[in-house]
């Protein structure tokens, strides 16, 4: 790709931010869910340089970001500050992540799908049929002016967000999520940012350690189906949740196969596994009807026609709960 | 030397004036193993296929179940056959069993060590209350398939393999 196009492809790219930037004003939800809707597409089609504070319940760690679009790719490289150097580069949705491990580089791959500040899906309809939008004050984040907009649930199955989004460049400047309590779960907002003017892409690579050696990740592989039959199916799942993906894998520590199906609102993503019990005396004792939350995360798991059904999110207990009595197994 | 083997994959050294350094990707265990990582690395950035982890498997596997030809010249050289194979494969594969054994207690020193980051905050009092914990291997599935924003940067799976 020469430098011509790139150059083109990144006047095009600029022609979005000033057209992002022509909002300022707004009054009505719908106006709101429009300001939304451009922080989506921003956070993938602008190019920018910053650094990030990322905090869950457990810890912070900072990250640096460079986020290129050439008109018609991404590229995304993403450097934790903190602690082991870990790198994430995002190709167009492609993740690998170089994960230091032991004195070892561990390579993992992943699927993109809300990679901070793209942490919104470019199709907010499922968005609008779980959660209201408001708009609060406008406030200073990252030495930017930001509109703040507050999501909210309009049931107890999912948390609460804030938004806050650069009144000039339509980006999402930070992102916090609330459960009902309105404790902070996670958090994650830039410290700096500047849009950047390169269309090199030299930066789009990690950092090589010399001194270490670099392993794939023994994956969870995932298997083929079986094609053995189903004899489940899921009925009445709660309000705002579809299934989005459909896998075999192999687990740890398990013998077969498990089924692991995936749930999204749009903004929250739970995990639903199902497993045949074992029925060898050997084997320890499935639990039966565990229901925790380990930081951000519920889980519950409970034993259900001679199967383990097991749920996990970070989504509100219930949540978990009614998804996993929502499998219904054909006698 | 590592650097300048990298240059070379970059294609900053040209190919023809590096003689000494393909002779010593040749003959040393360290230099050829360099190679491998950074055309390793080349690749997964680049998104090739990868050769699957049970490559090397499947391939000594088919390699035993070729038909012995019974006449001693061809036997000779179907031993070496497999012994080449063996050379050109990438040290990495060796690596992979050691890599296991030794990563349990590598992962708990890791956690050990970034506890030092946390933050003394509400959630401290959380942590300190006994729960069942989610099972690890659990929470390394739905990460990998289905992560929340922050878990691309702060593992909270300790990887107790």
């Amino acid at each position: 790709m020469n430098h011509f196009v790139l150059a083109r492809r990144f006047a095009s790219a600029s022609l979005i931010a000033a057209l992002l930037s022509s909002f300022n004003v707004w009054a009505s939800e719908e106006d709101s869910w429009q300001v939304l809707q451009k922080a989506a597409v921003a956070a993938r089609a602008l190019s920018y340089k910053g650094i990030f504070v990322c905090q869950s319940a457990k810890q912070i760690k900072s990250v640096e970001i460079t986020h290129f679009y050439d008109g018609q790719h991404e590229f995304a490289r993403n450097v934790v500050l903190d602690g082991a150097p870990r790198e994430v580069l995002n190709q167009s949705g492609n993740v690998v992540i170089y994960n230091p491990r032991n004195g070892k580089i561990v390579i993992e791959k992943r699927r993109a799908q809300n990679m901070f500040p793209a942490i919104l899906p470019t199709d907010l309809s499922s968005i609008k049929a779980s959660y209201s939008l408001r708009s609060g004050e406008n406030e200073r984040i990252a030495g930017r002016p930001a509109q703040l907009l507050v999501l909210e649930p309009k049931d107890g199955l999912r948390y609460s967000y804030r938004f806050w989004i650069d009144t000039e460049y339509g980006l999402l400047l930070k992102s916090v999520m609330f459960n009902n309590r309105n404790e902070v779960l996670e958090s994650i907002g830039f410290n700096q940012l500047a849009l950047m003017n390169t269309v090199a892409l030299d930066w789009f690579k990690p950092k090589i350690d010399h001194n270490k050696s670099y392993v794939m990740e023994q994956e969870q592989e995932l298997v083929a189906d079986s094609g053995s039959p189903v004899d489940w199916e899921i009925k009445a799942l709660p309000a705002g949740y579809r299934k989005v993906d459909q896998m075999m894998r192999k687990v740890q520590g398990k013998a077969s196969p498990v089924t692991h199906v995936i749930f999204s609102d749009g903004l929250a993503f739970v995990s639903l596994f199902i497993e045949h019990v074992a029925k060898s005396a050997k084997d320890k004792p499935a639990p039966k009807n565990v229901l925790t939350t380990t930081g951000n995360t519920s889980f519950y798991a409970n034993v259900n026609n001679g199967h383990l059904v097991t749920v996990m999110g970070d989504v509100p207990e219930a949540t978990v709960v009614q998804i996993a009595n929502s499998v219904v197994f054909k006698k | 030397m590592s650097e300048q083997i990298s240059a070379l994959m970059d294609e900053e050294i040209a190919v023809e004036d590096a003689a000494h350094l393909i002779s010593s990707i040749q003959s040393s265990r360290q230099h050829a193993d360099a190679w491998s990582q950074y055309n390793l690395i080349g690749d997964v950035m680049r998104g090739n296929q990868l050769l699957s982890k049970d490559f090397k498997q499947n391939l000594m596997y088919k390699l035993d179940q070729e038909p012995t030809v019974l006449a001693p010249k061809s036997a000779k050289s179907h031993a070496e056959k497999v012994a080449g194979f063996k050379d050109k494969l990438p040290a990495k594969w060796s690596m992979a069993a050691s890599f296991a054994a030794v990563m349990a207690v590598g992962w708990m020193a890791m956690q050990q060590v970034q506890t030092g980051n946390e933050v003394p905050a509400v959630e401290m009092a959380q942590a300190e209350v006994v729960e069942p914990a989610i099972p690890n291997e659990y929470m390394a599935a739905h990460q990998s398939s289905a992560p929340s924003a922050s878990s691309y940067y702060i593992q909270s799976v300790s990887y107790a393999e």
